[in-house]
């Protein structure tokens, strides 16, 4: 089975810092792999155990991307294709849906691709479901639990009250979730091995035709939500403590 | 708490240049891999309630006890120095954990120099992944410092050596499958490979009443008509085990400078976050010119901490010779982690003083500057090449 797998090197939202306006700090923020797509990563390279064949790693960002491409391989990733775009030149959700998708019909017959629920940073969750249309793939979004057999792809999808059971024909492209599966950590010796796989480089001028869509959509203001923490030091004996922790729930209204 | 910051970037980059990307990939995942696994277990195992074998394990299936070894062995080949970066992560995460992990390696580092090929295809790959833990016995009740002064005697009878004495304050005794032992022989001091099931060893009460480094198991081996077979245990040539000893320790202080580095650098995290949100006289922690003065301090000493352990283990991937260079810095990472844990200590106050989140940090620290050296003995060294007459 030949799987490409998605993923974005991510703002770490842990690092990133504000101007006094309250505009994140992008230029210069450290990245990583984003959270959820680890979770994708791992999907797929427990569908390349069970059933054989390649993963593709398929990112589209900046040059520091490519550590997110080898930690993915270092995960189990056969190979890496990297589209080259800038934080300044990135296209939006639709575009980079646009980029990917040429770049997948050019990898040739592909059988699943795998992407998560959303980027860590910014979170539209909006790339899988616009690829999809544009490979002309059924989509099945959030599966909490993938399975392939006989060239088939059966998902869950968790509800409050229920589980719905959605299967289609591969290919296929599907999302998952945090809770899908728990990511593995790759050992030394596959950090190495995956440091010495190739990565192959698309420049964004190589994929771009006359369909390409102009959607006129526009992010015009990017400001982080500030959270504001109270340290607050309660001492005394346990009981003590205690009663005055339930009075200070209380104050702040959580109780 | 990120363990892999851009200071191990900038370190890599200025030793080892182009390679410097894919040792930051390897440190990077392994720092990862620490924060998730081992880092949360660590205050637990200082308070009796964790198991090291536990955070051991991690550290053994992501593959620390093979960074430097040859591939033939299981090994993978890297520079000592990544080690030697690895092993302050690792420190940083948890102390014990990597102290115990760094003397398991000293064993292996042994068997490697100075074993025969049978020894080496024995042991070595089970000792590089972790199947086998392994224990180094050198000093004794009565000696520490003057290590040849020691009392355990080993007795030729026919093809077996009879082990006869007592070793003191043993890091993984009780749990290691082997035992590096040192003990006299007629021709000198030799090292033997004793096995942990040896009918002859026998291991004391744990010593639970240690400052720090409380997550590690520490004890007393006796040696007591220990029989082991000459040709499968005796490690090197019979008397050469004393010089054989030093060889090891100087690689060794390298290991116990970077996990004094690593343990110096997570208690000056937790100070550091600690001095920017703490408020006092309308003002941050932070913003007081004496709190900056022990923040820049901090940095300054790891910094130089850092790169003299670092210097020394470039040394020795050159095959020169580093015995003082390790001396100094050893000394000077041990020294610099006390006295940066007591500055956290002090920055945290009252906090400081009674969390042991804070404070293992020193006492962790504290050990180091007496074990595998100490502080006096290894200034004793570093004097000594200074006053050999230069050629």
């Amino acid at each position: 089975m030949n799987i490409v797998v998605l993923l974005k090197n991510a703002v770490d939202e842990a690092e990133l810092r504000a101007d006094p306006s309250g505009h994140p700090i992008l230029k210069g923020a450290a990245t990583k792999m984003s959270n959820f797509d680890k979770n994708g990563v791992e999907e797929a390279v427990r569908q390349k155990e069970e059933h054989g064949g390649t993963i593709t790693v398929l990112t589209l960002g900046g040059a520091d991307s490519k550590k997110a491409i080898r930690e993915a391989m270092a995960m189990g990733g056969t190979k890496g294709v990297h589209i080259l775009a800038e934080p300044e030149a990135a296209p939006d959700s639709l575009g980079t849906a646009y980029y990917l998708a040429k770049a997948i019909k050019r990898i040739g017959e592909v059988d699943l691709v795998v992407c998560s629920e959303g980027a860590s940073d910014t979170y539209q969750g909006q790339v899988g479901a616009m690829l999809a249309e544009l490979l002309d793939m059924p989509f099945l979004a959030y599966a909490k639990k993938v399975e392939v057999v006989g060239g088939k792809i059966r998902c869950e999808q968790g509800f409050e009250r229920g589980v719905r059971v959605l299967e289609t024909k591969l290919p296929a492209v599907v999302s998952v979730l945090s809770e899908t599966n728990v990511p593995r950590y790759p050992t030394l010796l596959q950090v190495m091995v995956a440091s010495k796989k190739a990565i192959e480089d698309v420049q964004l001028s190589a994929l771009k035709e006359s369909d390409y869509p102009e959607t006129g959509f526009e992010v015009v203001a990017l400001t982080i939500q500030p959270v504001n923490r109270k340290r607050l030091i309660l001492e005394g004996q346990p009981e003590e403590a205690a009663k005055k922790l339930l009075m200070a729930l209380k104050q702040e209204g959580v109780l | 708490m990120k363990l892999f910051g851009p200071e191990h970037e900038r370190v890599l980059l200025s030793l080892y240049g182009d390679a410097a990307s894919e040792f930051d990939d390897l440190l990077r995942s392994f720092s990862a891999v620490l924060e998730a696994k081992v880092l949360p277990l660590s205050l637990g195992l200082d308070q009796g309630k964790g198991d090291i074998a536990e955070t051991r394990r991690v550290l053994f299936d992501q593959g620390l006890s093979k960074l430097s070894y040859p591939e033939r062995y299981g090994g993978l080949a890297l520079p000592f120095g990544v080690y030697a970066l690895a092993m302050e992560l690792a420190g940083a995460a948890d102390a014990s954990t990597a102290m115990s992990i760094g003397i398991h390696n000293t064993v292996a580092d042994a068997i490697a120099q100075f074993g025969s090929e049978e020894q080496r295809r024995r042991l070595l790959p089970s000792l590089l992944s972790g199947e086998k833990l392994a224990a180094f016995a050198l000093t004794e009740p009565s000696s520490g410092s003057d290590a040849r002064s020691m009392s355990t005697r080993a007795a030729k009878d026919g093809k077996y050596f009879v082990l006869d004495g007592s070793k003191m304050f043993i890091t993984n005794a009780g749990e290691a499958d082997v035992y590096l032992v040192f003990a006299s022989t007629p021709g000198g001091h030799s090292a033997f490979l004793v096995e942990g099931s040896n009918s002859g060893l026998k291991v004391g009460s744990p010593l639970r009443e240690k400052l720090g480094m409380r997550g590690s198991h520490t004890a007393e081996v006796r040696l007591e008509r220990c029989h082991v077979a000459a040709e499968d245990s005796l490690l090197g040539e019979e008397g050469a085990g004393f010089e054989g000893a030093k060889k090891l320790l100087d690689s060794s202080r390298v290991i116990m400078g970077m996990i004094c580095v690593g343990i110096a650098r997570t208690a000056y995290l937790k100070a550091l976050a600690y001095s920017r949100s703490r408020e006092l006289f309308g003002k941050k922690l932070s913003d007081f010119q004496l709190t900056r003065e022990k923040l820049a301090d901090g940095v300054i000493e790891m910094n130089a901490s850092r790169l003299l352990c670092m210097h020394a283990a470039r040394l020795k991937e050159r095959g020169l010779t580093f015995a003082s260079e390790a001396a100094q810095a050893k000394v000077l990472a041990t020294e610099m982690s006390a006295r940066t844990c007591d500055a956290a200590i002090q920055l945290l106050g009252g906090y400081g003083y009674t969390t042991d989140d804070v404070h293992r940090h020193w006492r962790d620290a504290r050990l180091l500057a007496i074990g595998e050296g100490a502080s006096e003995v290894l200034r004793l060294l570093i004097a000594s090449r200074e006053l050999e007459p230069k050629t």
